[in-house]
C-alpha cells in the first residue's frame, strides 16, 4: 500500500518486511507495511496565537487541510517534496515546534508565487500565513539565518535608507554578502563592476551592453549606482517606518 | 470599456527607472499611440516588493499607503503599475486597508505622523496590461499597427502575480471561507485567473502568433529568490525557456521587469552551462507593440535587453 506524503514520515519509522510479526501476530501479506507510532508531548499551543496576532496570519484558523495548496506548489512539485505548506500550517496549529524546526531548512524556499493562496477553497492566505509562521519562529530564535531572510533584510534596509532601490547596488551588495571581494572606490564607497571578484556569468552579462556599444544604458545605470536614486522628504517618514519596524521586532 | 479611465496615475517602480528603462520608454510610446495618458507619480518610494513584506507587515503597508496618498494628492482614484511585484504590493495593501479597519486607522495615523496626507479614499490598482486591454483593446491595436509582426511566434509569459492571488488581484469570483466583508468581488476588468489571455490578444492583434505555453505562462520564474536561492530560480527558468523553445517560440513576451531580469540572467547562466533548448530571447510586450506601431529598434530600446532579441527579429524582417 502506498503511503501518501511519505516525505512526512521519518524513514526509520516505516517498517516493511516480507514476513512481519508484531506482538506475536503474523501480519505478512498485504499488511507488510507499517508506520510505527510515536508519542508527542512537547507542544506549544501558544505558538498559533503568535501567528494569529499579525493581520496577515489570521486566516490560519480557516484551514481544513485539503492539501490543494501543496498540490499547486511549484517548490513542492519541482524542487523538494519536503516543502509542504499544508503540513506547516498543521504543525503550527498543533504547536509542534520541534517538527517545524526540523523543516526550517526548506521552509524559507517559498518563492512567493501565491498559487497556494489563489487556489485555497477556504480563503486562507496561505503564503502570508507561512511567512507569519516563519516570522513567529524567528522571533523565538528557532530558525537560523537563511539566505532569503538575509536578502529580505538587505533589501528592506536599502528601502529604509533611500526610499528606493537600485538594481546594480543590490546585485553587487548581495554578491559581497555572499563572500566575494567587491572592489569599491575609496571616496564614495560604491562598488565598481569589472574590478575585484565577480562570478564569471555575471561578468559576461555585464560586458554585453559594452560589446553592443549600448552606452546610454551603461551611463544610466552607472549614474544610478553612483548617485543612488532617492525619495525626497524621506527622513521624517523614515523615522516612522523605523518606529513601526522596531515595534514588530524587525529591527535590532 | 471605460471602467478604469483614460488618464491614470502611473507608478513605474524603481526598476523601470534603472535597468528596465526599455519597459518604461516603450510603455509610454504604446500609451501615447493608444490615446491613453499616464500621469507620473511624483516622488514615489519603493513598494517593498516581495522582500519587505517578509520582514515587516506594517512597514510594507506604510510604504504602499504613502504611494496611494501621493496618487490621491494628484487627484487620482486609479493607480496603474507595469510591474507584477508593484501591482501586487499595492493591491495587497488595498486589500488589507479595505478589510481590516484597525490596519486602516493605524496606517492613517502613522501617515499623518510621517508628514504625508492620510488616505481619504483607497485608490484601486491595476496592472498596465489590464489597462491597455480595457481602455484601448485589440481593435485599437489593430488600427494603429503599421508594421504587423507577421511570422513572429511569441510565448506570452505572464508570471505568477499578474492574476494571483485572486484575493488581491480580484480575478476570480470566489467567496472562500472568509467572512462577508473580507470576500473579494471579481473585477469587471480582470483577466482569466488560470488562463490569462490579454497579452495574447494584444500581440495577436499586432500580427504575431501565440504558441502553446501552458502551464508555464503563469509558472513562477523564481524571481523573489533570483539572488538568494539561485538553484531554484535556475531550474524554474530552465523549465519556462525549454517549454517555450520546444513549442516553437521565437521570443518570450514579458510584462514584469523582475521576471524579465530573471529570465535573462538565468538564460545566460544556463547557456554557459550548456543546457539545451534555452536560447529564447525575452522582450517586453510593449517593445513588440512599439515595433508593430512603426517605431524603430532604437525607439523601443531593444538594445537594452541582455538576451538580445534583435537577431531573431531581423531574421523575420521585423527590425
Amino acid at each position: 500500500m502506498a503511503i501518501h506524503e511519505r516525505s512526512l514520515v521519518e524513514p526509520e519509522r516505516i517498517l516493511r518486511k516480507e514476513r512481519l510479526v508484531i506482538d506475536g501476530v503474523d501480519v505478512s501479506g498485504d499488511w507488510n507495511l507499517i508506520i510505527l507510532p510515536r508519542v508527542i508531548n512537547d507542544y506549544d499551543l501558544d505558538f498559533a496565537k503568535d501567528v494569529m496576532n499579525s493581520p496577515d496570519g489570521k486566516t490560519i484558523t480557516q484551514c481544513y487541510q485539503c492539501s490543494y495548496c501543496t498540490a499547486s506548489c511549484p517548490v513542492h512539485n519541482y524542487w523538494d517534496e519536503r516543502y509542504n505548506p499544508r503540513h506547516f500550517i498543521y504543525l503550527a496549529r498543533l504547536g509542534m515546534i520541534d517538527e517545524l524546526q526540523k523543516r526550517a531548512d526548506v521552509m524559507w524556499r517559498c518563492v512567493s508565487c501565491h498559487k497556494c493562496t489563489h487556489r485555497c477553497p477556504k480563503g486562507v492566505l496561505v503564503e502570508e500565513v507561512l511567512k507569519a509562521i516563519l516570522r513567529a519562529m524567528a522571533k523565538k530564535g528557532l530558525v537560523e539565518e537563511y539566505p532569503s531572510k538575509k536578502f529580505d533584510k538587505f533589501f528592506t534596509e536599502s528601502v529604509l535608507e533611500y526610499g528606493r532601490i537600485e538594481d546594480g547596488e543590490l546585485l553587487f551588495g548581495w554578491i559581497e554578502k555572499q563572500g566575494y571581494r567587491v572592489f569599491k572606490d575609496p571616496i564614495l564607497k560604491k562598488p565598481i563592476p569589472f574590478i575585484g571578484e565577480t562570478p564569471e556569468w555575471l561578468k559576461q552579462l555585464t560586458v554585453k551592453p559594452l560589446k553592443s556599444m549600448n552606452i546610454g544604458f551603461l551611463v544610466l545605470n552607472a549614474k544610478h549606482m553612483l548617485f543612488h536614486p532617492r525619495t525626497k522628504n524621506w527622513s521624517k517618514f523614515k523615522q516612522v517606518l523605523r518606529k513601526v519596524m522596531q515595534e514588530e521586532g524587525a529591527l535590532h | 470599456m471605460g471602467v478604469i479611465g483614460k488618464r491614470v496615475a502611473y507608478y513605474p517602480g524603481c526598476s523601470l527607472e534603472g535597468a528596465a528603462r526599455s519597459y518604461d520608454v516603450s510603455t509610454r510610446i504604446v500609451a501615447k499611440e493608444l490615446g491613453l495618458e499616464l500621469d507620473y507619480l511624483e516622488d514615489y518610494n519603493c513598494c517593498g516588493a516581495m522582500e519587505s513584506k517578509n520582514v515587516t507587515f506594517m512597514g510594507t503597508m506604510l510604504l504602499n499607503a504613502r504611494n496611494m496618498s501621493l496618487a490621491r494628492r494628484q487627484g487620482h482614484n486609479v493607480i496603474v503599475a507595469p510591474c507584477n511585484g508593484c501591482s501586487f504590493s499595492l493591491q495587497r495593501a488595498e486589500y488589507f486597508l479595505e478589510t481590516d479597519r484597525a490596519v486602516y486607522d493605524r496606517v492613517n495615523a502613522l501617515l499623518r505622523e510621517g508628514g504625508v496626507d492620510p488616505l481619504d479614499q483607497i485608490p484601486q490598482t491595476y496592472h498596465i496590461l489590464e489597462w491597455f486591454y480595457h481602455e484601448a483593446g485589440p481593435q485599437k491595436v489593430k488600427e494603429r499597427t503599421r508594421k504587423p509582426l507577421r511570422g513572429l511566434k511569441v510565448a506570452n509569459y505572464y508570471g505568477c502575480l499578474y492574476t494571483r492571488p485572486h484575493f488581491y488581484a480580484r480575478t476570480y469570483a470566489h467567496a472562500g471561507g472568509q467572512d462577508e466583508e473580507a470576500r473579494p468581488r471579481k473585477r469587471e476588468t480582470a483577466d482569466d485567473d488560470e488562463h490569462p489571455y490579454y497579452m495574447n490578444a494584444l500581440l495577436e492583434a499586432a500580427g504575431a502568433t501565440s504558441v502553446e505555453f501552458e502551464p508555464m505562462h503563469t509558472q513562477c520564474c523564481g524571481g523573489p529568490h533570483s539572488l538568494s536561492d539561485e538553484l531554484v530560480s535556475e531550474k524554474f527558468v530552465m523549465m519556462i525557456l525549454q517549454t517555450a523553445k520546444r513549442n516553437g517560440a521565437d521570443i518570450i513576451a514579458t510584462e514584469c521587469p523582475l521576471c524579465h531580469a530573471s529570465l535573462e540572467m538565468y538564460r545566460h547562466r544556463l547557456m554557459m552551462k550548456g543546457v539545451p533548448d534555452v536560447d529564447v530571447p525575452a522582450a517586453y510586450f510593449t517593445q513588440l507593440l512599439g515595433l508593430a506601431f512603426g517605431y524603430s529598434v532604437g525607439d523601443v530600446k531593444l538594445k537594452d535587453n541582455l538576451s538580445d532579441p534583435i537577431p531573431v527579429l531581423k531574421k523575420l524582417g521585423l527590425a
